[in-house]
């Protein structure tokens, strides 16, 4: 058998591979050339690849994403290291009206080919401006594609298929996936065999994580996990879940979503990020507008609720999208 | 049957006891020489565990156990 | 480079074509717009921020690059654009909405892109700063020559994005020239109310980097010190802050009346100036001078007429664009002798 790898093991070897063959690819960030960025995705790139093409940047997010979008427009392919998404608000212009739109305002005359990855998500207390996932606001912005991987199989891929798309794509990975020893032992279902050779994950399709046919059960990032460790828990009552990845935000796989749901009839949306205004309604809408028919019971999402994330560990964990919670709301729902 | 221990050179500290984050292969799987076969966290950096023989891998320690340099953690056969 | 006559002259033909144009781009907004105002109205809707005293920096700088330089420049972008070689007839139709246009209708005014001349203008404040210093690391990492450089506004100086990076630009030593145009207004705020300094050229010494301020709005003058930050960029020597005083004759945007401006603020109009001091130094006479205004009266005339005449981009068209298309995988790797930029201009 082929070996395991981590999400940022992965991750990283499709970096290093592309990164060795193509000059255009340049890796920048805060603390990307010691420590290989935060979550270790450059992680020894420094020394392999020196300070011109792993540049360490002072701590102005508007400043050297906006320089990497330029770039990009000059004909690099820059991947930047931003390693918590809580911190988009102090860049948040780069991404909102300059890489997503050049392209479209210029029709064409003008690529942005940018991959950003950021780190997402909490669950280990550290609080309200450290612990945010933020879906949606990414999501949202038109002339962005966003891709989630939540295993290291599909973060090889998707980091291939990131680095070869001539667009601005927004890379997440949520921290407690991405298998760094210091946020605890990697979670085993995020753990996969990766071929060592080179392959594509495409964007726009969800993944079916786990076969079911009681009930549909979606996540996205951490929360398919959480998911897994429920549907596991399910069967023990003899009810059959069904596990979607989303993996894509956007494009959003809203035929895979679909078809995934009218299987089952019941959908629960896990998403980490706050309640309102977000992933899960958009799930939901997309199955809802096209056939409310399908569901035998109401949908139901399972998210952070609207408020800014507590520090201490007995608040932060009741307020989280855990496996006991989907459990149970899995549960009613077919009963 | 090869020993793997912890190098006693992975850390510079002789006060300082790691311990495995994760395992890349499972107990009972075919592993090449110089592989990776596993990640050892000591406070916050991550360091690597190669395989000194190719063979059956054979794991004594879980993650999470405190281990120390020169410590056996595995064997191949 | 000396001032030639050649130069100066041509820097003159920029200017009265730049002026003919806005004067034209002014005409064309108030058509269906009164007796009632209103930003919808009209052959040439939204916004228009027009250039009418500024000419001289777009003439003054541009004559001091060569094609691999790269420009951004912000929602005033017209003076720069015309005397950096942008297709004036794709960007009449663009401000029209016109499928002609640079950007075939999705731009309009404030975005006005024109790769063959390496240049992008783009309508959020100080946004130009970041993209500039990245075209020129990007040259730098491709050894490719190219200096890049920004135009803002004094206003814009004071958003984080001017100041995070020019530190990027000190640290890095990037061939990047920031152009402050003071025309000593951030739409109705002056310049003293917001800015702590007296000088925007002042703060180049907190980044590590060159600073020079010219005061006439002169192109003579103007071209010189681009020329000294040109030279600087290109031998290595790192970034300059280059801050204009200009004037700003046709308010913020059409609409504004300007009635915050005191009397004794109204700034001077530098084209009948110039034209003056051509021809008192020989340079031009009278006819040449006319000939001149009457060219490029003629031909925004032309441009505007194509304009007219052109179609609007059906409705539909507002769904392309939004993505590049994919290579397919393998031509990632066809190892071209350039990379695959659009910002390749005559040295690809």
């Amino acid at each position: 058998m082929s070996r395991m790898l981590t999400m940022s093991r992965a991750g990283r070897e499709a970096l290093d591979w592309e990164m060795e063959r193509r000059d255009e690819i340049f890796v920048l960030g805060e603390d990307v050339y010691n420590f290989g960025g935060i979550f270790g995705t450059a992680d020894g790139f420094g020394a392999k690849y020196g300070p011109e093409r792993v540049i360490n940047t002072p701590i102005s997010e508007t400043g050297f994403i906006g320089m990497a979008a330029g770039a990009a427009m000059a004909g690099m392919h820059p991947v930047i290291d931003l390693a918590y998404i809580d911190f988009i608000g102090v860049c948040y212009n780069v991404l909102l009206n300059t890489a997503s739109k050049t392209h479209y305002m210029s029709a064409g005359q003008v690529r942005v080919p940018m991959t950003l990855m950021i780190g997402t998500g909490g669950g280990y207390n550290n609080a309200a401006q450290h612990s945010q996932c933020l879906h949606a606001t990414v999501a949202h912005i038109p002339g962005v594609k966003v891709v989630y991987p939540s295993n290291a199989y599909d973060a090889k891929g998707m980091m291939h298929s990131a680095l070869r798309d001539p667009n601005f794509v927004i890379y997440l990975t949520h921290k407690g996936t991405a298998g760094v020893g210091w946020m605890g032992t990697p979670i085993k279902t995020t753990l996969s065999e990766v071929p060592e050779e080179p392959y594509t994950v495409p964007f726009g399709k969800i993944a079916i994580t786990r076969e079911g046919s009681d009930i549909t059960l979606i996540g996205l990032g951490m929360s398919v996990h959480e998911c897994l460790k429920a549907a596991d828990d399910l069967a023990k009552d003899g009810i059959s879940a069904q596990v979607i990845d989303l993996r894509s935000l956007a494009p959003l796989d809203r035929d895979g979503i679909f078809a995934a749901v009218k299987k089952t009839g019941r959908m629960i949306v896990a998403d980490e990020d706050y309640l309102s205004y977000g992933v899960s309604g958009e799930v939901i809408a997309s199955v809802v507008e096209r056939d409310p028919t399908v569901l035998r019971a109401a949908p139901v999402r399972i998210c952070t609720p609207d408020i800014p994330i507590p520090f201490a560990r007995s608040m932060e964990q009741a307020i989280l999208p855990l496996a006991a919670k989907i459990a149970d709301a899995a549960r009613k729902m077919v009963k | 049957m090869t020993e793997v221990r912890v190098p006693l050179d992975l850390w510079a500290e002789d006060d300082k006891t790691g311990s495995i984050v994760v395992w890349l292969y499972p107990d009972g799987a075919i592993v090449k020489e110089g592989a990776l076969i596993a990640e050892i966290l000591v406070e916050k950096t991550t360091l690597e565990l190669y395989a000194p023989a190719s063979g059956t891998l054979k794991i004594n320690v879980e993650p999470e156990v405190v281990i120390d340099k020169g410590q056996l953690v595995a064997t191949i056969i | 480079m000396p001032l030639s006559p050649e130069l100066r002259r041509n820097m003159y033909v920029q200017m009265a074509r730049s002026r003919a144009f806005d004067d034209a781009m002014i005409g064309l907004y108030w058509v269906g717009k009164t007796p009632i105002f209103a930003f919808a109205n009209g052959p040439l809707p939204g916004e228009l921020h027009c250039s009418n005293g500024a000419e001289p920096v777009g003439a003054g700088v541009c004559a001091a690059l060569d094609v691999d330089d790269m420009l951004t420049a912000d929602h005033r972008p017209h003076h720069i654009a015309i005397a950096r070689g942008v297709d004036l007839n794709a960007m009449t139709a663009e401000l029209l909405g016109k499928k002609t246009g640079l950007s075939q209708g999705k731009g309009g005014h404030m975005h006005i892109y024109d790769t063959r001349v390496n240049f992008a203008s783009s309508g959020i404040i100080a946004e130009g700063m970041g993209p500039a210093a990245g075209m020129a690391l990007a040259r730098r990492l491709q050894k490719r020559p190219g200096v890049a450089l920004t135009f803002l506004g004094d206003g814009a100086a004071n958003q984080g994005a001017f100041h995070e990076v020019l530190n990027l630009v000190g640290v890095m030593k990037l061939p990047f020239i920031a152009v402050v145009q003071d025309n000593e207004w951030g739409v109705s705020t002056s310049k003293k109310e917001s800015t702590a300094v007296a000088r925007n050229s002042d703060r180049a010494s907190a980044y590590g980097m060159a600073g020079e301020y010219v005061d006439s709005n002169d192109p003579d003058d103007i071209f010189l010190a681009a020329e000294r930050a040109m030279t600087l960029a290109r031998s290595g020597g790192g970034g300059t802050i280059l801050e204009l005083r200009t004037a700003r004759l046709a308010g913020h945007f059409m609409g504004d009346q300007q009635a915050y401006i005191p009397e004794q603020m109204k700034q001077a109009d530098p084209i009948p100036l110039y034209r003056a001091k051509l021809i008192r130094e020989g340079v031009l006479n009278e006819d040449e001078a006319a000939a001149i205004d009457a060219a490029a009266t003629a031909e925004v005339a032309e441009a505007v007429r194509l304009a007219q005449e052109a179609p609007y981009p059906d409705p539909s068209e507002a769904f392309d664009h939004v993505f590049a298309q994919q290579d397919e995988p393998n031509d990632v790797f066809a190892q071209q002798d350039k990379p695959k930029d659009v910002f390749s201009g005559a040295s690809a």
